[in-house]
């Protein structure tokens, strides 16, 4: 059996800055992946990351603009202390050797952000994630730990309201192992891909996720979903906030500006929940453009001129030019808001600790909650690392004094039985079928806009989709990457996670940040002002609530 | 957005289980897509709707993760970006092989541990100076200019496109291969590390002149790195830092002064000055074979007509440089 102090499941940047917070800690660590470290989603974040370092700015305005983005659901003891270590932990990332993009006086060029009071969000072009992810896992280095690159996550072991370990499978023999661990971080992102139209990457499963859920840790404010404003058509490839950030304009079609109507003082640049919706309204009213892959609106960037256009915004001058057909400096981008980011995730503390001893999450995959109801563009990367850090610290802490892990042979085979058993099937339905209706489903009774007969139409969908999945098959026999397998895995922890994000939607009977219902489409503190703790039963997940913790800014109404 | 109706798109995918097959196969899969879609989305939908034992890597679909680089109609590639369209119109066919120089695990996918390694090897990590410690608490001052130096050696996503299409990399295990050269580069210009001369001195015999320059890496890179272009920014770094004192640069050396003296090459000449002259004698047998087929080689060339012309190229390219 394998055997490590902590084991962080996922190798993007909160799961590598873990890793490195708990060797620095002196602790034996492994990373479990089933991607390469540098092929991590967190290579794909564009647009920056939020640091209030300019000389006009101050870590108290980033606090407010994010609680307030966060309509007033994130705790404000973590939001402080979040945005406190923004400053340090930038400037050690620079000193890892990322490479930012730098004003003319040689400091870290800042751009604005959605959201945001001032120039804050600190950028290397439009591949920020790209340029830290590479940085620390060239500081991290790969012979300072062990790495089990592309094995899947099958579940946690868990006896006793704590963490033993955890069994996994590589996909490149097909064999199932038992890693034994005083203490796990998961940090595998989230599962983006329970919605049809993301920019998340195929690999946003929520695994961890998933897997923390299974063995009874409470998911907090899951049915918080952010919808990004910009998203290509049809492919709902990500185009970046630093787009509007560097002065790209938003267009209906008769060409009005139509921001100024949603959000005069900031426009283009107000929230991403507010963008998003004035999008959706624009189109359902008639004044969008429409096409074979629906409704949409431009993004035009035309004026910046060439030279900006094309320094600024490599990433997305090939993206639109290669998937779209589309040149952003002689035309405008055809965009419509898709799924994006999930500000809901495993319940933590600000350590990274969850409700099960031993069992620490951070990054997407994580709920603190700092982003509350609605993420601001620019928190997500420091996110990662701030709570990266602090989950490595802490479950390198426990684990220097953690009782040893006590694995049964059992465990294994508890753990792969099912798996086991939908390879042995000889008749079922193939995991893409349910996927795909899973995808459809949540489309279209939670996204953007919701209400009562959608959501609960969507829940029995869902329902029904569970109970085909008892008989999935997988076709495919061969131990040696059998993707197959991994899709039937990944989709039974996406339908698990689809369920706990509708239940909570229907039961909050009001609007706030990214959750806006038609029905009940005021803001109500009276009632919730509060997080959703979903935990696991046989029947579907059993919601329970839990306080919001402030400590300055008393709730008002959010405007932009 | 373009809109244009689908087409028949015949795939020719390489399937292979090693342990079960005897050898590799082309299956052959008929779809009806529209020329924009990627070749990824058509083998997505190939596992999907008719095969799902096919095996691929892909992650995030938009060029930016690095997974599906493959080999599509020859040409090393990332499947998520290269639209069907162009492919059939010049092909007529779709033919999706998995990546080259790497072995095959299943189908596409590939045993990349060889190309892992050559980033390892590198030590793709900032060796600051201890005598110019980082300043505290602050970012490192770096100008825009500064940051130029880098070209676009940060866009690289390690796909491995590049390490694919590259021959000398098949030719010799000790060829680092252009991803990790570029790699080295972008460390060599970063002026937070202290290790420059090190890097240079250390590559000058450790792979860096088996490029065969052909630039196919910047042909094949998604990302515009344009890997051949900076192993040459390397290797005029590494002469310029340790004088011409290994075989690679002695010969790249010799080259230009055998030009720049004659227009033409002086071909025993260039071996002496390559490998000098108790070096050359390894090299004899080779070099009588060669003179007995080519009984000229062994006569000094003479300057070609317009040599001095060169001469004023070469004055005007490079005026500090004497003669």
């Amino acid at each position: 059996m394998l055997r490590h102090d902590v084991v962080v499941v996922g190798a993007g940047l909160a799961g590598q800055r873990a890793a490195l917070a708990a060797i620095e800690a002196g602790r034996d660590v492994a990373i479990v992946s089933k991607l390469h470290p540098l092929r991590s989603h967190s290579g794909a974040a564009q647009g920056g990351i939020n640091a209030a370092v300019g000389a006009e700015d101050s870590v108290d305005t980033h606090i407010f603009d994010t609680v307030k983005g966060s309509d007033y659901l994130g705790d404000q003891d973590a939001i402080e202390f979040f945005c406190r270590e923004a400053g340090p932990i930038v400037v050690e990332m620079e000193h890892f050797g990322t490479i930012f993009s730098r004003s003319d006086d040689g400091s870290l060029a800042r751009r604005p952000f959605g959201g945001a009071h001032f120039p804050r969000t600190i950028y290397a072009a439009d591949r920020t994630g790209l340029a830290l992810l590479q940085a620390l896992w060239e500081r991290l280095g790969s012979e300072r730990l062990t790495l089990y690159a592309e094995w899947d996550l099958v579940d946690l072991v868990v006896r006793d309201g704590r963490v033993h370990g955890l069994v996994a499978f590589d996909r490149t023999s097909g064999e199932f192992a038992e890693i034994a661990a005083k203490a796990v971080v998961l940090a595998t992102g989230p599962a983006g891909r329970v919605y049809a139209k993301t920019t998340n990457a195929h690999s946003c499963t929520g695994d961890g996720i998933a897997a923390a859920y299974a063995a009874g840790a409470f998911l907090k404010d899951m049915e918080f979903v952010q919808f990004h404003p910009t998203a290509l058509l049809e492919s709902s490839i990500l185009i970046t906030e630093g787009a509007r950030g560097e002065g790209g304009l938003l267009k209906n079609a008769s060409g009005e500006q139509f921001m100024v109507r949603y959000a005069p003082h900031v426009k283009e640049l107000a929230s991403r929940d507010v963008v998003s919706r004035a999008i959706v309204t624009e189109v359902k009213e008639g004044r969008g453009f429409s096409g074979p892959f629906g409704g949409y609106v431009h993004l035009e960037l035309m004026h910046l001129g060439r030279e900006r256009v094309e320094s600024r915004l490599t990433e997305i001058c090939d993206f639109a030019r290669r998937f779209a057909g589309i040149d952003p400096v002689t035309e405008p981008i055809p965009v419509y808001p898709a799924q994006h980011y999930m500000m809901g995730g495993i319940g933590t503390d600000i350590h990274g600790a969850t409700n099960l001893t031993g069992l620490y999450a951070a990054g997407e995959a994580a709920c603190v909650s700092i982003h509350g109801a609605n993420r601001l563009g620019g928190n997500s990367l420091l996110e990662t690392l701030v709570f990266g850090r602090e989950a490595g610290r802490a479950a390198a802490a426990y684990a220097a004094t953690a009782p040893a892990p006590e694995m049964h042979a059992s465990d294994l085979e508890a753990a792969a039985a099912p798996l086991r058993a939908w390879s042995a099937r000889t008749d079922g339905e193939d995991p893409s079928t349910l996927r795909t209706e899973m995808q459809r489903t949540m489309e279209e009774c939670a996204g953007i806009y919701r209400d009562a007969a959608g959501m609960l139409e969507g829940i029995q969908r869902l329902r029904a989709l569970r109970a085909r999945f008892e008989k999935v098959r997988v076709v495919d026999r061969s131990p040696v990457y059998n993707l197959n397998l991994t899709d039937a895995l990944e989709t039974g922890h996406l339908l698990e996670l689809a369920e706990v994000i509708l239940v909570g939607a229907y039961a909050r009977t009001e609007s706030r940040g990214a959750h806006a219902r038609t029905d009940f489409p005021k803001r109500d503190d009276a009632r919730w002002m509060r997080h959703t703790l979903a935990r696991r039963t046989p029947t579907g997940p059993a919601l329970d609530y839990a306080p919001v913790a402030f400590t300055r800014f008393e709730p008002t109404e959010r405007v932009y | 957005m373009p809109t244009a109706s689908a087409i028949p798109v015949p795939l020719e995918v390489y399937r292979f289980q090693p342990g079960v097959d005897a050898k590799p196969s082309y299956r052959r899969y008929e779809l009806e897509l529209s020329p924009h879609t990627p070749v990824l989305s058509a083998l997505l939908k190939v596992r999907a709707e008719v095969d799902p034992t096919l095996s691929l890597r892909y992650s995030c679909r938009s060029a930016i993760c690095g997974s599906c680089a493959m080999r599509i109609n020859s040409k090393s590639r990332l499947a998520c970006e290269t639209p069907v369209g162009p492919e059939i119109e010049r092909h007529g066919r779709i033919v999706v092989e998995p990546m080259a120089n790497q072995p095959v695990i299943r189908d596409l996918v590939v045993d990349q541990a060889s190309f892992w390694k050559e980033y390892e090897r590198i030590e793709p990590h900032l060796k600051p100076d201890p005598l110019h410690p980082m300043p505290e608490g602050r970012p490192n001052p770096m100008t825009p200019a500064e940051v130029e130096r880098f070209h676009d050696t940060p866009r690289c996503i390690a796909c491995a496109a590049c390490y694919s299409a590259c021959p000398a990399v098949a030719a010799d295990p000790a060829f680092p291969g252009p991803m990790a050269l570029a790699k080295l580069y972008r460390f060599v210009v970063d002026p937070r590390d202290g290790a420059h001369q090190d890097r240079l001195v250390r590559i000058q015999t450790e792979g860096l002149w088996l490029c065969l320059r052909c630039h196919l890496c910047t042909e094949a890179c998604p990302k515009d790195v344009r890997p051949s272009e900076r192993i040459r920014d390397l290797k005029e770094m590494a002469i310029a830092a340790q004088g011409a004192t290994e075989h690679g640069s002695r010969h790249a050396v010799g080259f230009k002064t055998n030009i720049r003296a004659a227009g033409t090459l002086n071909e025993s000449r260039l071996v002496r000055q390559t490998f000098g002259v108790v070096g050359m004698l390894p090299q004899l047998p080779h070099g009588l074979a060669i003179w007995r087929k080519k009984p000229e080689v062994a006569k000094r060339p003479r300057p070609i007509e317009g040599a001095d012309e060169l001469e004023k190229i070469y004055e005007a390219l490079d005026p500090e440089e004497p003669r």
